[in-house]
């Protein structure tokens, strides 16, 4: 317990080390021109384009970040060799690898609350305060980010930052698509095609699963059910990845 | 008695590029290191010292045979919690100060926040760096480097110290600091095993050494043995080293 603390805390002083938090002041900019823009060019529900434009900012900000601290976040260590100096203390590797994830997932974590903060104050500027499904709404963007970090990590475990970044713009953008998949799947006439595209929908992760965007921008509660399939969607799929991660990680030598 | 470190047969075979071409670092290597003594590990760059090193820190895994650290198998990480390393060219996060770096290794050892306080200064006063305790060691020069090393090795009161060539980068001081340290680790009843170039420190230090060369074990014993049949280490190192076989340069193993 206290070597995982101890390795989540320094991973995630060393990112607010490197200025991650900085990139927010950039989200607050966009944030702020992008609602002013809103308002004066749209007709109609001016307060829902502006929350939809707001949480789609969120939403992406947080997974560039993710990814980009993700796909180097265990190669760091092996390029820099800080590592040969950590794995030679009694530390399992597995819990060198979940102690890294943990403190980038405290970063992710910072990171969209602070964002979360900036969001509210501009919205509350600009409408008045938003509806509390927008906030479940980011919880479950959380959980989203955990399971797109545990792929980054599973990538950056065994190759460099630009093989993982590869791995991991595929994973983002196929795990949006996701549904696309089923449903070209249902679409197609031959029996192989469409087991084909069931099992790639089951194997592959379905980030938009995590996402009730609709119901935050038009202030409709979610039902709790929902909520508990997600929760149990994203802890269970992370871990899967997670175990992967340390599987690779296990066996390789340490150049 | 528990050998504090036991090779048998160990081998370790590199497979690199895309074809995946064996290399062979080390072969059947077997060889007990004794609790209390000081051992010393020497041969020629490319003989496979640090691929030894490497298995007994865990960082790499042997192909074959067996190796234990106080009776615990070397894959097992609990094995290294009696054990203290320095790697060939220690690499720490360098925005980090000396003190905070200790304060992380001893938490990864698990050694209790008060000792390691105590542990810290210590040993920051031993090699001479209590003046930059509170320092970045993006400041620090090489040297200084591998004395915060040395510190992180000795942090958790290991009862076994590995060390891979401790002198390298080292000013004179530093190299009399070094055989200083281990000594008094010696006295206080530890085991050391260290690799090294320096083959006076290497005689004047250790209890017993083994020759490696191209990734076998050429000679194995004690100093005094040694240097009563050669007249010194050196001539003894030397003179293995023209009876060995050529290395294979395509596989950088022994040819067979
Ligand atoms: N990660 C690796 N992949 C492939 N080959 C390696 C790797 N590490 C070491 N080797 C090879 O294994 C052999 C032994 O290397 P090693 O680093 O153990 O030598 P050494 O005795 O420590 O040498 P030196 O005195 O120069 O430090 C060398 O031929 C080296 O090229
Ligand atoms: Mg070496």
């Amino acid at each position: 317990m206290k070597q995982l603390t101890s390795l989540a805390l320094h991973t995630f002083q060393e990112a607010v080390r490197d200025r991650i938090l900085y990139s927010i002041l950039v989200f607050a900019l966009v944030l702020v021109v992008g609602s002013l823009a809103a308002e004066q060019i749209t007709i109609g529900d001016q307060a829902k384009v502006v929350r939809s434009f707001a949480q789609s900012s969120i939403d992406i900000f947080a997974s560039l970040i993710a990814m980009f601290l993700g796909v180097s976040l265990v190669y760091k260590e092996l390029d820099s060799r800080t590592a040969y100096t950590i794995l030679s203390r009694p530390l399992p590797r597995s819990r060198f690898v979940l102690g890294k994830y943990l403190g980038l997932v405290l970063t992710l974590g910072v990171q969209v609350a602070i964002m979360v903060v900036v969001y509210t104050v501009v919205m509350t500027l600009s409408q008045g305060l938003p509806p509390g499904v927008v906030y479940l709404s980011f919880g479950l963007l959380m959980l989203e980010l955990m399971l797109l970090t545990a792929w980054a990590t599973l990538f950056s475990c065994y190759s460099g930052p630009t093989t993982a970044s590869f791995f991991t713009l595929a994973i983002f953008t196929i795990g949006h698509l996701a549904d696309d998949i089923w449903t070209f799947g249902s679409a197609a006439e031959s029996e192989v095609v469409q087991q084909t595209a069931r099992a790639l929908y089951w194997c592959l992760p379905n980030f938009e699963f995590f996402s009730i965007r609709t119901q935050a921008v038009h202030g409709v509660p979610v039902g709790l059910d929902r909520v508990i399939e997600v929760m149990a969607y994203g802890a269970g799929y992370t871990t899967v990845v997670l175990a992967a991660a340390v599987l690779v990680f296990q066996r390789r030598d340490l150049k | 008695m528990i050998p504090a470190v036991e090779f048998v047969g160990t081998g370790k075979v590199y497979r690199t590029g895309f074809f995946m071409r064996r290399i062979e670092a080390l072969r059947d290597l077997t060889l007990r290191v004794e609790p209390g003594e000081i051992f010393g590990f020497i041969g020629p760059n490319g003989a496979g010292k640090t691929t030894t090193i490497k298995i007994l820190a865990g960082l790499h895994e042997s192909t074959s045979g067996e190796a234990r650290i106080f009776g615990v198998d070397h894959r097992d990480p609990k094995a290294r919690s009696r054990m203290g390393f320095l790697p060939e060219r220690p690499y720490f996060y360098l925005h980090l100060t000396a003190r905070e770096v200790l304060r992380f290794y001893g938490q990864l050892s698990l050694v209790p926040d008060d000792v390691i306080a105590r542990r810290t200064g210590e040993l920051l006063e031993r090699v001479e760096l209590s003046r930059f305790a509170d320092v970045p060691l993006r400041k620090y020069s090489k040297g200084m480097l591998q004395r915060v090393g040395l510190c992180q090795a000795l942090l958790h009161d290991p009862d076994l110290v590995v060390l891979d060539e401790p002198m390298s980068g080292l000013d004179p001081m530093g190299r009399a600091l070094v055989s200083s340290l281990i000594r008094e680790e010696q006295e206080a009843g530890r085991t050391v095993f260290f690799s090294s170039h320096i083959l006076h420190d290497v005689e004047t230090l250790c209890d017993r050494v083994a020759i490696i060369i191209g990734g076998q074990l050429r000679a194995l014993g004690a100093v005094e043995a040694l240097v009563a049949e050669h007249g010194n280490l050196e001539e003894a190192f030397l003179s293995e080293v023209d009876r060995s076989t050529p290395v294979d340069p395509k596989t950088l193993g022994v040819m067979a």
